[in-house]
């Protein structure tokens, strides 16, 4: 009880239309809101800084540009953890198999010749292949020994960058100078681009197929396959999954070899569509940022795309504030973090109901039970 | 068929005790010594009423059972008692005064302690570590009479951070000391926690109590994980405790732990107290009929059974827990089809076990299971369900269902495989069906199978929506257990007569069951599980449920005599083959 009021949190029983479909919008927007108060002490007028940030952004051809080829990375990454959420476990990870893939992309691009037809297929599944064999390990040990996923999978992240930061410095090492870079990727494992369709987006490359293939694909698998079922049945329930005769084990392992499968094709994309080669620390944490996005979007693989895209606005719409008003791109981590911190408290506000009311003589009688029964 | 007609009139005169009396003319003048007094009590979760005006009088230094079955309220109201729940009626006094503990903290400061059934014990911290835990005393050189630096502790800020930072654990050890002599409970106070028995660790819990100054002592079910040489120790341990005038409350459901040792015993029965009895009027035959027993069977028709060839063989299962210990010691079973099998017996003794070895989710360490004359022995359960074995498990919403999936998507858990091609599901398809179901089983609360969550429903449609997906498989076995726990009674009548319709249409039955009225309304042979094994067999003709009450509870001195003698040959008998 405060000053005469009593505040009750009781539980709800089943969570209302608006606040389940509500939840994204109300995170962002309270993540806006309370990033704002940094731009004030910053001195910035928030309302133009985020004027900049997306109307800039969104209206003119070089930011639509930037935000589609930021979105890819951020996209596969966001379903590389979104799928794994689905059967209950954290992939962590996604950075490193990203890398992974970058490096596998790298390789087939600099030592398969032959026409873009031929090498862009080999270097993408190349690259697939590469992430998903080192998701393969944390889903391995999670399925057969019960070690944790998020350990393993964050771990081997600073194994595989470290290990990229390693190739270019020897093994792969290219170019003149002393620079830690690979060689330049042949022209024929350059991406396509759009220019013939969307002249005005002619640097938007067909890794923006990719993301949207990947996530309509991994809808496809969670809504209407069995697998998809068996992947839904055991994030909900892993001990009536494993009741059911679902190989729960089996599960574990898939959803962690696909998400690596699509981090790694993030990466070779990255590195084929952008970078033009290898190099160390070349990802700004696109793996990372997976996560929000994946938590974001937790409710369909669209939704990750989505997210994904929203993300990279921040992302792109961050720097043009951060030239505009001469403020730290940090305020855009900051902006992400709070999204994070917004979807807890929703969670929050899912499960529980809050009641003000003022304290009559009476305690007011119960609701009805909370958390009880257990 | 009832020989010991006595008791059960009591419990005729019992049931009417059960219409809530009026406070005020309840407490006959013997009762005057009372230390905690509960009147009216009342909890209710949503759906459940796990408390219904409830009256507990326990007397100042007296050891008091509360007895019940799983479920039958007794864990629930020692929470309220402890300020673990907020009741919603009803008052309690403590020593004459009213007593309205909001936490732990304020039920321990006003004198009551409880001991968990699950330790809360810190693995890596010593005795006496774990026994001052939150309750440290100030280093010497900073307590309030030790001078200059001791006024320090009386400024509000500063008194909190010394608390926060000094540790002394002098005098807590000397005093862990005088009071490990004082009740024997004899567990060194610089020893490791993970270095103890499981016994050693009940003890420092009572120490934990005991260190506190409390008056009452509650313990929940404390032998559950105990040997029986640890429980005997227990006992004395609390016999001393009782001698040094620290009131007791034992909860249990074994009887003969409660003619052993308490002085009184209050029976709870589905929420409500049944009767309080001392414990040297009643044999353990009359607590087990007031623990169990309802004034009528369940009216379900159980026509005489068709009985065909074997289709669940289990032989010598042996089981065990993850500690190592025996859960199962061998049990032989032998289901036909058209035949239920009722396996009575107090949970916690293999129920789990037995269940899930019978359906392949657990593997048992010894032994072999065969169904429908194929060996199985080591399979998953994939395996089982492929063999046409359905499980209804104990704990639904942990093990049978995914809550936060839809109906649909629950009821098609045993047969989305199906047969068509490409890994692609027909949900169209699976929600037409879902829709059957609910409708064929009177699944309630269903609004749209696609999208209500499993989890939004009542126990009892929960539990239907569970034997619709079981039952629609038309399984040759089904293994059933507390099928109708938690259950309305509307809904009991339903399950027990789908289970009987499914019984009439060939398949063999497995029933574990608490419940002797389920037992023998359904079964057609009777096992009594105790300790692992099955310790007896009848039939619901030849038995009456005060002597398999008994039996339950382990009061069968020679297994062999009463698995034998007793019920003799039966017209089914065992299936020895």
């Amino acid at each position: 009880m405060i000053g005469g009021y009593d505040i009750e949190v009781s539980a709800r029983e089943r969570v209302p239309r608006w606040i389940n479909y509500g939840t994204p919008v109300f995170t962002v927007v309270a993540a806006l809101v309370v990033g704002g108060f940094a731009l004030v002490a910053l001195g910035v007028n928030p309302v133009a800084a985020y004027g900049t940030m997306f109307v800039n952004t969104l209206t003119t051809p070089f930011g639509v540009t930037e935000v589609l080829l930021r979105s890819v990375p951020l996209v596969l990454t966001g379903l590389a953890v979104y799928l794994p959420l689905r059967a209950g476990l954290w992939n962590i990870g996604a950075e490193g198999q990203l890398y992974l893939g970058a490096i596998a992309g790298t390789w087939f691009a600099l030592n398969v010749g032959g026409p873009s037809l031929v090498v862009v297929p080999v270097m993408l599944v190349g690259a697939g292949v590469a992430g998903g064999l080192w998701a393969l390990v944390p889903g391995l040990l999670r399925a057969r020994r019960g070690v944790n996923e998020i350990i393993v999978s964050l771990m081997l992240t600073f194994v595989g960058v470290e290990f990229a930061g390693y190739l270019v410095r020897g093994p792969m090492k290219g170019g003149q100078g002393n620079f830690p870079v690979s060689e330049t990727l042949p022209t024929a494992a350059q991406l396509p681009q759009l220019g013939g369709l969307f002249p005005a987006l002619e640097r938007v490359h067909v890794g923006v197929f990719v993301a949207i293939l990947a996530a309509v694909a991994i809808r496809y698998l969670l809504r209407s396959t069995k697998t998809g079922y068996e992947v839904t049945v055991t994030g909900s329930n892993a001990d009536a999954a494993e009741g059911s005769g679902i190989d729960v084990d089996r599960v574990y392992v898939l959803v962690f070899v696909l998400a690596g499968v699509l981090a790694g094709m993030a990466g070779a994309i990255e590195i084929a569509g952008i970078q033009g080669r290898l190099r160390p620390n070349f990802s700004p944490g696109y793996g990372f940022t997976a996560i929000p996005i994946a938590l974001l979007g937790r409710r369909g693989a669209l939704r990750v795309f989505l997210a994904g895209l929203f993300f990279a606005v921040l992302v792109v719409g961050g720097s043009s504030m951060e030239l505009a008003f001469s403020i730290p791109a940090a305020i855009v981590e900051v902006i992400q973090a709070l999204v994070i911190l917004f979807l807890i408290t929703a969670e929050f506000f899912k499960r529980y109901r809050i009641s003000i009311e003022r304290d009559e003589r009476e305690p007011p009688a119960p609701e009805s039970g909370a958390a009880g029964g257990d | 068929m009832d020989p010991q007609s006595v008791p059960g009139e009591r419990v005729e005169t019992d049931k009417t005790k059960t219409a809530p009396p009026f406070h005020s003319c309840k407490l006959p003048p013997v009762e005057s010594d009372a230390y905690l007094e509960l009147s009216g009590v009342r909890k209710t979760f949503p759906g459940v009423v796990a408390n219904d005006d409830v009256d507990l009088t326990v007397r100042r230094g007296e050891i008091h059972g509360l007895l019940g079955e799983n479920g039958a309220g007794k864990s629930t109201l020692m929470n309220v008692l402890y300020g673990l729940y907020d009741r919603d009626a009803g008052t309690i006094t403590l020593d004459g005064e009213p007593y309205d503990p909001e936490s732990p903290a304020d039920a321990i400061a006003s004198g009551v302690g409880m001991v968990h059934q699950h330790f809360m014990l810190i693995p890596r911290l010593t005795v006496a570590e774990n026994v001052v835990l939150g309750d440290r005393e100030r280093a010497s050189g900073v307590r309030a009479d030790d001078g200059p630096l001791g006024a320090l502790a009386d400024v509000p800020f500063l008194g909190g951070v010394l608390d926060a930072l000094t540790l002394d654990m002098g005098p807590p050890v000397g005093r862990i000391r005088e009071l490990t002599a004082e009740y024997g409970l004899d567990v060194p106070p610089e020893a490791p926690v993970w270095d103890l028995t499981v016994g050693e660790r009940q003890r420092v819990e009572i120490l934990k109590a005991l260190f506190r100054d409390v008056e009452l002592l509650v313990l929940d079910e404390p032998t559950a994980v105990l040997a029986p040489d640890d429980a005997e120790r227990l006992f004395e341990t609390l016999e001393t405790l009782a001698d040094s005038g620290i009131t007791i409350l034992f909860i249990t459901h074994k009887l003969e732990e409660v003619t052993r040792l308490t002085d009184r015993v209050t029976v709870l029965r589905d929420g409500q107290r049944i009767d309080t009895v001392e414990t040297d009027s009643v044999t353990e035959d009359d607590l087990a009929r007031l623990m169990v027993g309802r004034d009528v069977l369940f009216d379900v028709d159980r026509p005489p059974a068709e009985i065909g060839d074997p289709v669940l063989e289990a032989t010598g299962l042996e089981t065990e827990d993850e500690r190592g210990f025996e859960v199962l010691s061998g049990v032989d079973l032998s289901v036909r089809a058209g035949q239920v099998v009722g396996i009575a017996g107090v949970s916690g003794n293999g129920q789990v076990d037995l269940a899930e070895s019978l359906v392949g989710v657990r593997r048992p360490s010894a032994g072999a299971v065969s169904v429908g004359g194929r060996d199985l022995t080591g399979q998953g359960p994939r395996a089982f369900l492929e063999a046409g074995v359905s499980y209804v498990p104990e704990d639904r919403l942990e093990d049978a269902t995914a809550p936060d999936l839809s109906v649909m998507h629950n009821l098609m858990l045993k047969s989305y495989r199906g047969d068509s091609g490409f890994g692609r599901l027909d949900y169209d398809a699976a929600a037409e069906r879902a829709e059957r179901l609910v409708d064929e089983f009177d699944v309630r609360g269903v609004r749209d199978v696609r999208k209500t969550p499993a989890g939004d429903l009542s126990g009892g449609n929960l539990q239907k929506l569970v034997l619709a997906r079981e039952l629609s498989r038309d399984p040759d076995v089904l293994v059933a257990h507390q099928p109708t726990r938690g259950v309305d009674v509307g809904a009991v009548e339903f399950l027990r007569e789908a289970i009987l319709d499914q019984r009439a249409e060939g398949t063999g039955v497995v029933l574990l069951s608490e419940n002797l009225d389920e037992v023998f309304a359904l079964s057609d042979r009777i096992l009594v599980l105790s300790d692992g094994e099955i310790v007896a067999e009848t039939t619901p003709e030849e038995a009456d449920r005060g002597t398999v009450g008994l039996w339950m509870g382990g009061a069968v001195d020679d297994p062999a005599v009463a698995a034998s003698d007793e019920p003799a040959p039966t017209a089914e008998g065992r299936t020895d083959d």
